[in-house]
């Protein structure tokens, strides 16, 4: 489903440093996998998912999204990030849409669903992700985690086939981190293909196929939540976790 | 709420100051004889038009007339201003350097050069090579200086919305011209209504500077009504009077639309 060879992505400040966000950076996700990407600030998480839907061109490698090379200048990009949902840290919802509006808008502009349909699909998923009630409800009005929902719902509108969370509950205040790793539970159990980054352990440990381990735009260590529990092998990694843990 | 307040006392006191001049006129004794009956004709007046036309109906006066091309002049500009003033808002921030380029010399060209000229240059050229009247070349003039000034504001205006806004339309699979259109413009426009309206009322005031191409505008007008009356204080003064009706009216609407649209922050 993903599948990333050989990837570097550099940054150059605004003083003109260099930033080494990715470095060789090679993974392979299959369909219906969960992974959950830890690492340290600046470890190249978001950058890494960010290239997957490329909001951030990728300097050198490879990067094959269900089956397209979007490194390929003739991909239609819009068109792969159809496929690939994200979720961000601070929601983005849009503030000047409602609730509902939100989670059609791009179902009527992009996927060109009639309103009564896209209506149809944006009340099933808010149903599920269990905010119907506030469908006419602008952003502002919502909590954290009411918002991050919608915002969950609003991609999955799309039907996408892979869906990016990046640390969609270190924004939350602790009450709500719940509510919105319920829903990420359940879409995992549905078989949605999910990259997460996160430092929600418990998370990885409950639904999670895989946890990967990052620092200085490589990947140090990988395998299931139970190994980074019991017996993480890289110094560097227990340094990490004894932080977050 | 309180800048409608604040308006309000500004206006009382403005008409206090006129006033406190005016008495200040007659006291003094300085020997004018104000002529202040024969204003109201000149906005609205009863009879036959001309010799051609001696049907006898209520008609716009003199300075009426000027007032409504006024109010036309600033209206079409205003349109034509919004939209150079979001094409150019957006090509200030292309990522081709030639689109980039080519806005902002536009901007630059037309922001440090006199109003007054490029009404004349638009107008002798636009009039002679194109023959255009004096209408479409005074309002395109303004159209052309106002987008200018728009630009900058809607280009402000789009950098200050969250650039998360942007990623999240892209990442929902829109283009960045649809992304543009539902998301980052509506929010921007609502956010730069007060200086827009800043700029839309400084149009309507520099609309008088089209009088010099014979475009019959209320400052037009009123010049012809003091070449014929000589009562050049009255006159002016109510020249005056009605571009401040017009302004004034304009600032209240655009209050009215922004307590409106603040609704959904
Ligand atoms: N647009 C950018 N311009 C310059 N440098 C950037 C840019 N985006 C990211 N970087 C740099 O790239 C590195 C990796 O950033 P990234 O956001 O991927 O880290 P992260 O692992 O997500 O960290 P965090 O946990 O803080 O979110 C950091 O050093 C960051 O400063
Ligand atoms: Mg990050």
């Amino acid at each position: 489903m993903i599948k990333a060879e050989h990837v570097y992505k550099t940054f150059y400040t605004p003083d003109h440093r260099k930033v080494e966000a990715l470095v060789d950076f090679s993974i392979e996700i299959h369909k219906g996998e969960v992974v959950v990407v830890i690492g340290p600030s600046g470890s190249g998480k978001s950058t890494f998912l960010r290239c997957i839907n490329r909001l951030e061109a990728i300097d050198k490698g490879k990067l094959i999204i269900d089956g397209v090379d979007i490194t390929d200048r003739r991909v239609n990009m819009n068109k792969v990030r159809e496929e690939v949902g994200m979720v961000f840290q601070h929601f983005n919802l849009f503030p000047h849409k409602t609730v509902l509006d939100n989670v059609t808008l791009a179902q009527i502009v992009v996927r060109k669903r009639d309103k009564a349909e896209a209506v149809e699909v944006a009340r099933a998923l808010l149903e599920k992700v269990g905010i119907l009630e506030k469908e006419n409800n602008y952003p502002s009005q919502l909590s954290g985690g009411q918002q991050q929902r919608v915002a969950i719902a609003r991609a999955l509108a799309m039907h996408p086939k892979i869906m990016l969370f990046d640390e969609a509950t270190s924004a939350l205040d602790p009450e709500m981190i719940g509510e919105v790793l319920d829903v990420m539970k359940n879409l995992a159990r549905e078989g949605m293909t999910m990259v997460v980054v996160t430092h929600e352990m418990g998370f990885a440990r409950e639904v999670s196929d895989r946890v990967v381990f990052m620092e200085d735009g490589r990947i140090i260590e990988e395998g299931t939540a139970e190994h980074f529990f019991t017996s993480p092998t890289s110094d560097r990694t227990k340094l990490f976790l004894s932080q977050i843990l | 709420m309180r800048f409608t307040l604040r308006s309000l006392i500004t206006l009382v006191i403005l008409a206090a100051l006129l006033a406190a001049a005016y008495y200040f006129f007659i006291t003094r004794g300085i020997s004018y004889i104000w002529h202040w009956e024969s204003i109201p004709e000149m906005l609205f007046y009863y009879g036959p038009k001309s010799a051609e036309d001696p049907s006898v109906h209520l008609r716009m006066g003199i300075l009426m007339i000027g007032f409504v091309m006024t109010l036309k002049i600033s209206v079409v500009a205003t349109f034509f201003a919004i939209i150079i003033g979001t094409v150019v808002g957006i090509a200030r921030l292309s990522t081709e350097p030639i689109t980039r380029w080519i806005s902002s010399a536009y901007v630059e060209l037309i922001r440090n050069t006199p109003l007054l000229v490029q009404i004349y240059i638009i107008y002798f050229f636009a009039g002679s090579m194109l023959r255009v009247s004096a209408f479409a070349a005074g309002t395109a003039a303004l159209a052309i200086f106002a987008g200018a000034y728009v630009g900058e504001i809607v280009r402000a205006g789009i950098q200050s919305i969250d650039r998360g806004q942007m990623e999240a339309a892209r990442s929902l699979g829109m283009s960045y011209a649809q992304a543009m259109r539902h998301i980052i413009l509506p929010q921007a426009f609502k956010r730069i209504i007060p200086p827009l309206a800043g700029q839309f009322i400084s149009l309507i005031k520099d609309s008088s500077l089209v009088s010099v191409i014979a475009l019959a505008d209320l400052m037009f007008q009123g010049q012809q009504a003091v070449a014929r009356t000589y009562y050049a204080f009255e006159i002016y003064f109510t020249v005056a009077a009605l571009y401040l009706v017009l302004t004034f009216t304009f600032s209240m609407a655009t209050q009215f639309i922004e307590r409106r649209l603040r609704i959904s922050d």
